[in-house]
């Protein structure tokens, strides 16, 4: 039962055929991407323009599309955690963590405290990475070189210290269904105690240098409008519906590991516009800071095995049934939902990925901007386009 | 929740244990009441998580996950439609947002949703139309009962009841 | 001398001098933009070729002509090949009425500040061809940027000129020179201190530099008028790109800065006018690599409400003076 009984319709450039069946006169149609300098990625946006105002666009996924859900029916439970990397290379600690705390749930699993710590502390330190590497590439897309520079600065010492105990510096996938796979050694928690005094020191600079200045402000603010009642219709999570003034985070609304024990504050903006997803994303770091610094306070002694000790053989069989679990990545709500049917790989999985929906909102964003906000709004969507095309 | 559903044709509401599923409501609609449900919800301040299906003995089960901001409530919505006419209303005039899974699970599961703006391919190829990667064969395809289980029944039909029996029955004569 | 005239002498000779000159600074300016940028992000810049990669600007021009020149399918060839050469030869003429020094001028010409205006407006025709020539849609885009953004700086730039001839009486760029002699308070920027600020501005605008390089803007048109363009095609912009630069700023030190004069009489020389020609040039890669691009609107919107008001202001408030 096909959609389209006529294949001839298919050939050739089929989304922008079908874009331009309803083209009005006197405007151009053109392709932003595949091969884009700011879409960040393969991602293709079909504009339609009048002169440089944004009368319609439509933005077309698929370009990196990899069938992580399909991996995952074929894959183990355990052999599925590395893909969980590959989905955001953003924020791949968090996407860890949801599939895993999916898996946890399914199974019933305890993870020991210390792990849960680690876990903590890691994903946190990654959220830095992913917000350092939006911040620079989001001026950049603006037009300002420089800040990337000042960004990757940093974001190489956060990666120095996570590559201690995952071993990697991109695709992180050191978490395990009932633990974390390396403890966080000595010299590695040294390295992040001299960075969060460090890193506080560098937040005033990069909003001196950058927040403040006149031409950026111009730039993001009043640009590309996503409200409350969008980002309900839509889905969007993360720094997007924060950025429109609902203080709403899973990690405070729907309080998941030991998130409850840290006091941190949800930074929210009411201007719904791009500048206020930024000046949100800015405060996140912060934050992300001070739960770092409360986690390595409490973090319990190392002694023995206490990281992964009741965890389940990569080959573990969890019962059947379903389970989902959401998580607050960088970009917003992660959610995975596994099925199972009491065998050795996953009946089903389904991941949620918070891009998806905050993407989606941009074709309404963007209707009536200039083609240069167009640019302004997809950099403060935070696009990680293998996780839209997952 | 109960309240919310007042006035629609439900096949099954239940509980569901927030622990281990990480879901507060899970509801059994039939297709033509998913639309008037997804209303409800909009106006109940839920927003949509995400939509997909479920490839299964019985035909496709089509899942849609909701929550709310203020008050964490996660609601699963549950669609059991036939093989052999797999074709369900679209939410997208009521979730915008709706459009871009529903055209996803049309590439997965060639689930056909019925009203939906531009229901073209998003993540496969236009080539590929018709080729489904998500769908099981014969051999894994599970029964429902199987897989999943219907939590803490507060009111249900007779065919969900059915579909779900003999695991119940099971797990009675366990106990 | 063989029945030549000794003018078609001077000039082959000024041609000439003028085109090394342009080469030689495109040159070196590539490579203090690298070093200059390299060094704000924190890096070292260009390392590797020659002493600290003082070479990596040859090997780049070399690089880029060994590569091959490509036509886009359905191009109009002619336009988009006379597009990059029109860009680069009103440049070297730009050089010919400057005096570099107290002999160092290539043409003594009376009306030389309208020459070079004249010719300066080539650069946006260029522009405009290369985006229509390339038949690409964001070529296109960003041939109609240029266009609004050249036609719109130029008349605030017109202005400031203008009122300098007003105040020295002259379109000769060396007569201008020549009354900015004596001391630093002698110079035209603090006779005209407000022409020198909309000059600076509209000198980014008008040689499509950032926070105003609209027209190529690589994040938003990918590279704007030039995206089609390989090998020495995309050399020649370049090229032309930094010429016009060099001369914008060698024009603004000759009318504001006193060109080749020293801050104290006696000192004059060649010197002078390179010193303040890169201290301005220095000045532009520093907002380059500083600020983040302006939106189109935006720069419209500061050219009509601000700078040309005010560039208008400028100009009677110094015929008023000059009356008086």
């Amino acid at each position: 039962m096909s959609a389209y009984q006529n294949l001839e319709q298919m050939k050739g450039d089929f989304y922008t055929q079908k874009f331009e069946a309803g083209k009005q006169d006197g405007t151009l149609i053109i392709n932003m991407g595949p091969q884009h300098p700011s879409t960040h990625g393969v991602l293709r946006i079909v504009i339609e323009v009048d002169g440089e105002y944004i009368v319609r666009s439509e933005p077309v996924l698929g370009y990196l599309h990899r069938m992580h859900e399909k991996m995952g029916e074929t894959q183990t439970w355990g052999g599925f955690i590395p893909n969980m990397g590959r989905v955001d290379y953003g924020h791949p600690m968090a996407w860890n963590w949801a599939y895993v705390g999916a898996v946890e749930k399914l199974m019933g699993i305890e993870v020991p405290e210390r792990a849960e710590y680690l876990r903590v502390i890691m994903t946190e330190l990654n959220r830095l990475t992913s917000h350092l590497l939006w911040w620079g590439a989001y001026i950049l897309d603006l037009g300002a070189f420089t800040p990337i520079m000042y960004a990757f600065d940093d974001r190489e010492m956060l990666l120095d210290i996570l590559q201690r105990p995952s071993a990697s510096r991109l695709t992180y996938s050191n978490f395990r269904v009932g633990g974390v796979q390396m403890d966080l050694d000595d010299k590695c928690l040294e390295l992040i105690r001299t960075f969060i005094p460090h890193f506080r020191e560098r937040l005033p600079m990069y909003h001196d240098l950058v927040t403040e200045n006149l031409i950026l402000r111009r730039r993001i603010e009043g640009v590309g409008i996503i409200d409350e009642d969008m980002c309900q219709r839509y889905g969007c999570t993360g720094p997007v519906l924060r950025g429109a003034g609902v203080a709403y985070d899973v990690r405070k609304d729907e309080p998941y590991s030991i998130y409850d024990r840290f006091d941190f504050e949800i930074p929210t903006q009411d201007s719904a516009c791009s500048a206020g997803r930024y000046h949100v994303r800015v405060a996140e770091m912060e934050q992300s800071l001070r739960i770092i610094e409360q986690a390595l306070e409490q973090l319990p002694s190392a002694e023995g095995k206490h990281i992964m000790d009741k965890a389940p053989k990569p080959s573990m069989k969890p019962p059947a049934g379903e389970a989902y679990f959401a998580v607050e990545g960088g970009r917003g709500k992660i959610g995975v939902y596994v099925v199972s049917d009491g065998s050795k790989v996953p009946y089903r999985v389904k991941l949620r990925a918070p891009g998806f929906s905050n993407m989606n909102a941009f074709a309404e964003a963007a209707k009536g901007t200039i083609l240069a906000d167009a640019v302004a709004i997809l950099g403060s969507l935070d696009l990680i386009i293998p996780e839209l095309d997952r | 929740m109960l309240q919310l559903l007042e006035g629609i044709p439900t096949q099954c509401v239940a509980k569901q244990d927030k622990v281990s599923t990480g879901r507060a409501w899970s509801v059994f609609l039939a297709p033509a009441q998913i639309v008037k449900t997804a209303r409800k919800l909009y106006e109940a301040e839920y927003s949509l998580e995400d939509v997909f299906a479920l490839d299964i003995e019985e035909g496709f089960l089509v899942l849609y996950h909701f929550n709310r901001w203020n008050v964490d409530e996660r609601v699963v919505l549950r669609v059991l439609i036939s093989k052999d006419n797999p074709t369900i209303p679209s939410i997208a005039s009521i979730f915008d947002g709706a459009e871009w899974h529903e055209r996803e699970t049309r590439d997965f599961h060639g689930v056909n949703f019925e009203g939906n703006p531009n229901l073209v391919p998003l993540l496969m190829c236009v080539e590929d139309v018709d080729f489904h990667p998500l769908l099981k064969t014969d051999k894994k395809r599970k029964q429902i009962k199987d897989l999943l289980n219907l939590g803490e029944v507060v009111s249900c039909n007779k065919e969900i009841e059915a579909l779900f029996a003999e695991a119940e029955a099971e797990v009675a004569s366990d106990a | 001398m063989f029945g030549i005239p000794m003018i078609l002498i001077n000039l082959v000779i000024a041609a000439v001098a003028a085109m090394i000159w342009l080469a030689l600074n495109a040159l070196v300016l590539v490579y203090c933009e690298r070093k200059f940028a390299g060094h704000i992000q924190r890096r070292p810049g260009p390392f590797e070729v020659g002493p600290h990669g003082a070479l990596q600007p040859l090997i780049d021009g070399l690089k880029l002509m060994s590569k091959q020149l490509l036509t886009p399918d359905n191009a109009d060839g002619f336009l988009f090949w006379l597009a990059p050469i029109l860009s680069m030869i009103p440049v070297m003429l730009l050089f010919m009425p400057i005096p570099y020094g107290p002999v160092l001028t290539g043409m003594e010409v009376n009306l030389g500040l309208l020459l070079i205006l004249a010719f300066s407006s080539f650069n946006g025709l260029a522009v405009i061809l290369a985006g229509w020539g390339s038949n690409n849609k964001w070529g296109v885009l960003g041939a109609a940027r240029a266009v609004a953004q050249t036609v719109a700086y130029e008349i605030p730039l017109l202005l400031t000129v203008l009122s300098i001839s007003f105040m020295t009486g002259t379109l000769n760029l060396s007569e201008i020179t020549a009354q900015q002699a004596g001391f630093i308070w002698d110079w035209n920027i603090w006779k005209q201190p407000l022409a020198f600020l909309i000059f600076i501005v509209a000198m980014f605008g008008e040689t499509n530099r950032a926070p105003f390089d609209l027209a190529e803007a690589e994040s938003e048109l990918t590279a704007g008028f030039h995206t089609e363009y390989s090998s020495m095609g995309f050399g020649l912009f370049f090229m032309a790109e930094y010429g016009y630069m060099v001369a914008m700023c060698s024009i603004c030190s000759v009318l504001f800065l006193g060109g080749f004069y020293g801050p104290f009489p006696g000192i004059e020389g060649w010197w002078w006018m390179l010193v303040k020609t890169y201290a301005l040039l220095f000045l532009m890669i520093w907002a380059r690599w500083t600020f983040p691009r302006v939106r189109f609107d935006q720069l419209l919107n500061l050219n009509w409400k601000w700078l040309l008001p005010l560039a208008t202001f400028n100009l009677l408030a110094t015929a008023l003076i000059m009356k008086l």
